[in-house]
Formats: structure tokens, sequence, C-alpha cells
């Protein structure tokens, strides 16, 4: 186990990350070019992010872009979690199977009939076009990403654990809170930032239900196509790009807090 | 657990000071009052200014919301839920909403400035009367092509496409009525041509094209110009003079045996809450000042007669985004051909980017 990777493999590697991460820096770059233009560097400026911060328009679009990412990670991550729940304490395989069958359906099939079905839905049942239309469609497409992240740590779990906490007379309360959920933490986290991140770039569903004044990030920069993306989007690129790295770094270090409790979460 | 209720509780605080930024930014904007008014436009074809000074001189407060397509648009109104006031379809496009009777119709009355508009963009065969319908932007089908990479060329006629010289070198844009009209323009005949025979005969010729074309693409021929990937392009007018702005060795050509006039239109949709404001709306965006600001931001064609005296002479005097009025006679606007045509169109269309050189 412990033979080196050959220097072939490792340059493998640094190609295949120099191709992942090329157009991206390349995007920042021309951020600061201060030609209109990604055709050629002329200078360097900070003008468009400046621009950027001038926009009240674009700067609400990201915050909208935000808040509907967070809350509906966090509204899907609770329900996901329970569901997942659920789906384990059934006690035929088979209808615990059809459930996750059905589960994964969702997750497959795809977001532009996802999309249109909502806008029909929404439009159907008179609810108007906007912020919960939206938060709506993206917490139910979390949902089933949720429960596949959670699912495997519970699965994993030896049900001996909620035997013992029982016998020793753990409440149904005590068994969640105590075993369940400081077992599965990790997972939890995993789910959230999944769902986190699937709504942040998600444009098909996200196209059909923005109306009335209300629209993310994804649809805006769409819909910029026709015209050419001006510079202050790169701006807003590499200012994004930037919060996911952190946000990456928190969740590692979260995870592996998580992780080294583990079992340890008993004490609490 | 109390790692995962302390991170909830976190992630709660900041949706809560996210929601109350956006509450703040919407007031400083004031998008929260109550006498707005909903504009569903292409992105970036409005110059922001102009929304300021609306927003100043009538007190209403303008929401501006973006698409990326004609038949994206449509369906958001058709379903309803919205309320946009105005938006802003192609020609082809308001006249299939008329059929679906999603739009309102426009009170002249209120629309003084419809005067300064071009008598020759009034009227048109799309929607008779201007009842539903004010054009916004106009603009041709043409060839962009790059004068460092073919110095002697200047695409007066269509036919210089078929030119041996040019092979592998035309990138095409992924469009039926396009790609055939210009089969049908190289041939004499009109754009909408339903006669089988003559359609038969565009096909035959654009077939012997295929040696020539490098491509057949949607938007990213915008980005391939550009960077000189290739030389030669069928494009909108207004991608035209898009790339143009951004790289100096291209030029744009109408030929002159004809070609496709095209118009962005401001309607009225049936969701339209604040009708009145609407109509206001339109009308200051026609008054001559206006529109001469405006274009010269979206650098597209203004059908409005009156702009013209405020925009820049290079700008107005550009015959080739402001065609001369033979050049412009021969230009015409797609008819509706109704859905068996259109579908032999694509078939047309189909068996042509099939055809192997």
């Amino acid at each position: 186990m412990s033979r080196k990777s050959s220097p072939f493999a490792n340059l493998f590697l640094v190609i295949i990350f120099f191709v992942l991460y090329a157009p991206i820096f390349y995007l920042i770059f021309y951020s600061f070019n201060s030609g209109g233009t990604m055709s050629g560097f002329e200078g360097f400026t900070l003008d468009w992010y400046k621009e950027l911060f001038s926009d009240t328009r674009l700067l609400i679009i990201v915050l909208n872009t935000v808040v509907i990412a967070l809350l509906s990670a966090l509204i899907s991550t609770i329900i996901g979690v329970f569901g997942a729940i659920g789906i384990r304490e059934m006690k035929r395989k088979r209808n615990q199977n059809s459930i996750l069958g059905l589960n994964n359906v969702l997750i497959v099939s795809p977001d532009v009939i996802i999309g249109a079905s909502f806008l029909i839905l929404f439009t159907m049942a008179g609810i108007q076009l906007g912020f919960y239309s939206v938060l709506l469609s993206h917490i139910a497409f979390s949902i089933p990403i949720v429960v596949l992240m959670v699912l495997p740590k519970l699965m994993e779990m030896s049900p001996s654990l909620i035997d013992a906490a029982r016998d020793l007379g753990a409440s149904r309360w005590n068994v969640l809170t105590k075993v369940i959920l400081p077992y599965i933490t990790p997972g939890i986290f995993a789910g959230f930032f999944m769902a986190l991140t699937y709504s942040l770039d998600d444009f098909a569903v996200t196209f059909f239900v923005t109306g009335n004044g209300f629209s993310t990030l994804s649809v805006e920069i769409y819909s910029l196509a026709r015209q050419g993306i001006s510079l202050n989007i790169n701006a807003l690129s590499a200012l994004i790009f930037l919060v996911t790295v952190v946000l990456v770094i928190v969740y590692y270090y979260i995870s592996r807090r998580a992780g080294n409790q583990g079992m340890g979460g008993m004490r609490r | 657990m109390k790692n995962l209720i302390q991170a909830f509780l976190a992630v709660l605080v900041v949706s809560i000071v996210c929601l109350i930024a956006i509450n703040r930014l919407n007031a400083s904007a004031g998008y929260s009052g109550t006498n707005t008014l909903t504009v569903y436009n292409w992105g970036d074809y409005i110059d922001e200014e102009v929304i300021d000074q609306f927003e100043e001189e009538t007190g209403i407060t303008v929401i501006y919301e973006t698409f990326d397509s004609n038949e994206a648009m449509m369906t958001k109104i058709q379903q309803g839920g919205t309320t946009y006031d105005v938006a802003v379809p192609s020609e082809y496009m308001v006249q299939k909403m008329m059929e679906e009777d999603l739009l309102i119709e426009l009170d002249h009355s209120k629309l003084p400035n419809l005067k300064n508009i071009d008598e020759r963009f009034m009227d048109l065969a799309f929607d008779p009367g201007n009842k539903f319908s004010v054009p916004y932007f106009w603009g041709t089908v043409g060839i962009v092509f790059n004068t460092k990479m073919l110095p002697d060329m200047n695409f007066k006629s269509w036919d210089d496409l078929w030119d041996p010289e040019l092979k592998n070198d035309i990138l095409l844009v992924d469009g039926a009525r396009e790609v055939i009209g210009m089969g049908l323009n190289s041939l004499g005949y009109s754009l909408n041509d339903t006669n089988k025979v003559h359609l038969q005969e565009a096909q035959d010729k654009l077939n012997t094209l295929t040696p020539n074309i490098k491509a057949i693409v949607g938007d990213e021929n915008k980005l391939l110009m550009a960077n000189g990937e290739a030389p030669v392009a069928l494009v909108w007018s207004g991608d035209a003079s898009e790339i143009m702005f951004e790289n100096e060795d291209l030029d744009y050509s109408v030929p002159e045996e004809g070609s496709n006039l095209w118009f962005d239109n401001m309607v009225i949709p049936k969701t339209a809450k604040n009708i009145d404001g609407a109509h206001q709306f339109i009308n200051f965006m026609l008054d001559a000042e206006v529109a001469a600001q405006n274009t010269e931001y979206v650098s597209y064609s203004t059908p409005n007669k009156e702009a013209l005296k405020y925009m820049p002479e290079e700008m107005v005097n550009d015959e080739r985004f402001y065609p001369s009025p033979e050049l412009t006679d021969k230009l015409e606007v797609y008819d509706n051909l109704g859905k068996k045509n259109l579908a032999y169109y694509n078939e047309l269309f189909l068996e042509f980017k099939m055809y192997r050189k």
C-alpha cells in the first residue's frame, strides 16, 4: 500500500487539475481587464468590481440566490434526514426498495421536465411565481439528494447500537438525538452541502418558476447571452469562486470534526 | 447533536441577514412600492440610465426581468402566475401571441410618440395597424466577414459565399428560415416562398454550398468570429454589430439580392397589472432622445426616425446597419407560413444538414 505513485501518475493529476481550473482562472484574470472584452488584456483595473457593487439589481439577485440556496438546503436536509430514517425503519424490504426507487427516479429525471411540471403545478394551484415558488421547488429537488447522502450512513450503523440504547432505558427521542443523529452527522453535512450546490447552480428548474421580479443568478446570466456577457459577471464569478472555496474549507473542517467525534458523539 | 444545531442556527442567521439585506436594497431601489411596472426584456437590451430617467419622470418603479428566448418568454406569459406589464418579443412571436390571445390591444391615443417611428416599419404583415405591438429595434440577416483573412472579398452578393476559395470557411446559423431563406434569396425568390419547386431549387443550390461550410452553430458563432476562428458567418445584424465592436477586422454586409428584416417589439401581455404605466413606458421609449440614447447603448438599429437626429453621424450613416432605401425595399419580414409549410422548411433544412459533401 505504501508504494509510491509513479511520477507519470502525478503529472497526469497535475494536467487534469490544470485543465479543470484553467477556465476559472482565465475568467478571473479577465475580471481585472481594463479593456471591455475578453479578447485582449489591456491593463489592470478594479472597475468591474466597483460596477458590480453599484449594481443594486445584480446584488439583489446574488443575495436571492444565496438565501434560496441556504434555506432550501436547510429545509430539505431536515425533511430528507427524517425521510431516510423512515426508509430505514421500514419493516418490509420490498417497500423500502420501492420507496428508494421512487427517490432515485426524481434524481435522474431531467430538470427541464421537473421545472415544467412545477410551473404547471404552481399556476394551477394559483401560487404566484416568485420567492416561494423557487424555494419550494428547490426544496423538492434537493430532498432526494439528501436522502441518498444520509441513507448509507444509516445503513452502516449497527442496529445493536439502538437496541443497546433502548435496553439502557433511552426514550425514542433520546435514541434519535443521542444515538442516531450524532452517528449520521457527517452524512447530514454532506447532504446539506450537496443540496446547497444543487440549488446554487440549478438553471433549468429555476428558470420555469422565477417571476414577478424575483430572479436568481443562473437565470440572469443565461439571459445575458444574447448581448454578450459583461466583465462584471467575471468579477462576480471570481467572488463566488472565492466563497465556494471558503465553503469547501468549512465543509472539510466540519466533517473532520464530526468524523473525529464519530462514535464519541454518544457522550453528549 | 450540538454540532448540528449550531450549524443549522448559523445557516438560519445568515439567511435572515441576507433577507434583511435584500429588503434594504429593495427599499433603496424602491422596488417594494405599490406603483411598479414589470418589464420583461432580453438580457442587457436596454440602457439602465433610461430606466432611471423614466422612474424619475413618472414616479413609477420599474422591475426589470430578462429572458433568453422568445419561446421561453411566451411560456412564462402563457402559464400566468406572473405580472409582466411590457414584454419584447420578436415579430413572429408577436403573431403567435396574438393568435393565442395573450396580448392587450394598444391604446394609440396614449402613445403620441408613435409618430416618431419610421413609416417603413409601421403597419407590417405580422401586426396590421400596429394594434398590438410597437417596434423596438430592427435588423437584418447578413454576412459578417474578417477583412484580414479575406482581404479581397466584400460579399455584395449571396453568390460570393459559393466561391470555391472559401472551402471549409463558412459558419451558418442553426435556423431553418435563415438558411433556406438565404438559398431562396440567392435565386431571387421571396423569403416567404412556399412553392415546392422553388424550395427544391433552393435546397439543391444550398447542397452545393456544403464544401464551404465549416459548421452550423448557434450563438457560439459570435465568439468564433470574434476570435478569428472562421472568416465568414451568416448572422443577424445585432450580433454582427456586437462582435465588430470586439474585433475591428470584422465587417458586415447585407447582400443586394435582399434578405430578412426582423423586429423586436414592445407589447402589453394579458397578464399586465399596470396597463396605464405600460403605455407610459412604451411612449417614453418612443421619445426621440430616449430612443437615441438607448440605441447608442444597445447598438442595434432603431426604427425611430426622429431619434436618428440625436445620434452620432457615423452611426446613422453606417449603411451596414441603416441600409439605403433601395436595399430596404428588398428586405422582407418573415410571414407566418403556417404549420405545414414551416414543417416543410424544417425538413428541407434537416436534409441539407445531413447532406454529405
